[in-house]
């Protein structure tokens, strides 16, 4: 490992640090005073409810939007960094460009991924929402739209990410 | 914890949270709603756009300095990495802006952390504007 790469690898490893320590302020902010997590013993009971008298699943689309957002952009300013190397270090560019093909990385990418699109379709719901003046009932089945779409391209473009390592 | 932010009339509404006073209502916040909503809309194109070149149609092992040498050749991507920079820039300094808004009660604390914000913002925004200057000249 050059010493480019294990700059590299300590930013992304203090990335990770920061975006874990993001979702515990979101948690505990949340349980604290934004009417809880609320994954404690109500649960079951409340989602026998009728669909229209839950109203959960938006705030827990509220707290994953930010915590991607989040993630997304820790990892942009380190983007942004390692990005930079190419106009002021290339040879350094291209040995911190070789990390992104290692196997721990490519992970990080499908998670980044993941990520990126539930923020992606999540935001564009919320768009919707106000452009179109959704009501409860559509807004929730857009969510769940959002979730399959995310998990259905996460899976299909992690696979394409990592099929090099696997084969 | 000390008191809860008091509204003028004196009354709670539902959401009020303790000692983070109401955001003002405005232009300010009108012109945050937008630049986020807009920003975002075009991030939807330029993000994933960006993705899918240097993960799935790219290998991203194969993204090395030739890849960028050869896309920056091109006025085009020159201009999707800007836009795309200084959108999501945008976007992402206004939602950890609300975010330390939200998070940091303390008043003193919140400006530092918001002032830390832009500055960090700005000169990662400085220097990917002059590496892509530096693909032009």
């Amino acid at each position: 490992m050059t010493l480019a790469q294990l700059l590299f690898v300590l930013a992304l490893a203090a990335v990770l640090v920061a975006v874990v320590g993001f979702g515990f302020v979101v948690i505990s902010s949340a349980a604290r005073r934004g009417g809880g997590t609320y994954l404690g013993t109500g649960l079951i009971r409340r989602l026998q409810r009728y669909p229209e008298e839950r109203a959960e699943f938006n705030r827990w689309a509220f707290y994953a939007h930010r915590f991607t957002g989040f993630a997304v952009f820790a990892f942009l300013c380190l983007h942004i960094l390692d990005i930079s190397l190419y106009a002021l270090a290339p040879q350094a560019y291209d040995e911190v460009h070789v990390v992104y093909g290692w196997t721990p990385m490519r992970l990080s990418e499908c998670a980044l991924l993941f990520a990126i699109l539930f923020h992606t379709f999540n935001g564009l719901r919320i768009l919707a929402i106000d452009v179109a003046d959704l009501g409860s009932r559509v807004s929730r089945g857009l969510l769940i739209g959002a979730v399959v779409l995310t998990a259905l391209l996460g899976l299909g473009g992690s696979a394409i990410i990592m099929a090099p390592v696997l084969t | 914890m000390s008191t809860p932010a008091q509204h003028k009339d004196g009354e709670f509404r539902p959401g009020d949270r303790y000692d983070v006073p109401a955001r003002a209502a405005g232009g300010g916040r009108l012109f945050y709603y937008l630049t986020v909503r807009i920003t975002g809309l075009l991030l939807t194109i330029l993000v994933l756009g960006h993705f899918i070149v240097t993960h799935i149609t790219t290998d991203v092992a194969e993204t090395d300095t030739d890849f960028i040498a050869r896309r920056w050749d091109s006025v085009l991507w020159l201009l999707w990495d800007w836009a795309m920079l200084t959108a999501a820039m945008l976007h992402g300094a206004a939602g950890v802006w609300i975010s330390i808004e939200d998070y940091t009660p303390d008043h003193e604390k919140r400006r530092r952390r918001q002032r830390l914000l832009v500055s960090i913002s700005t000169l990662l925004f400085v220097l990917g504007l002059i590496v892509i200057a530096a693909a032009i000249f």
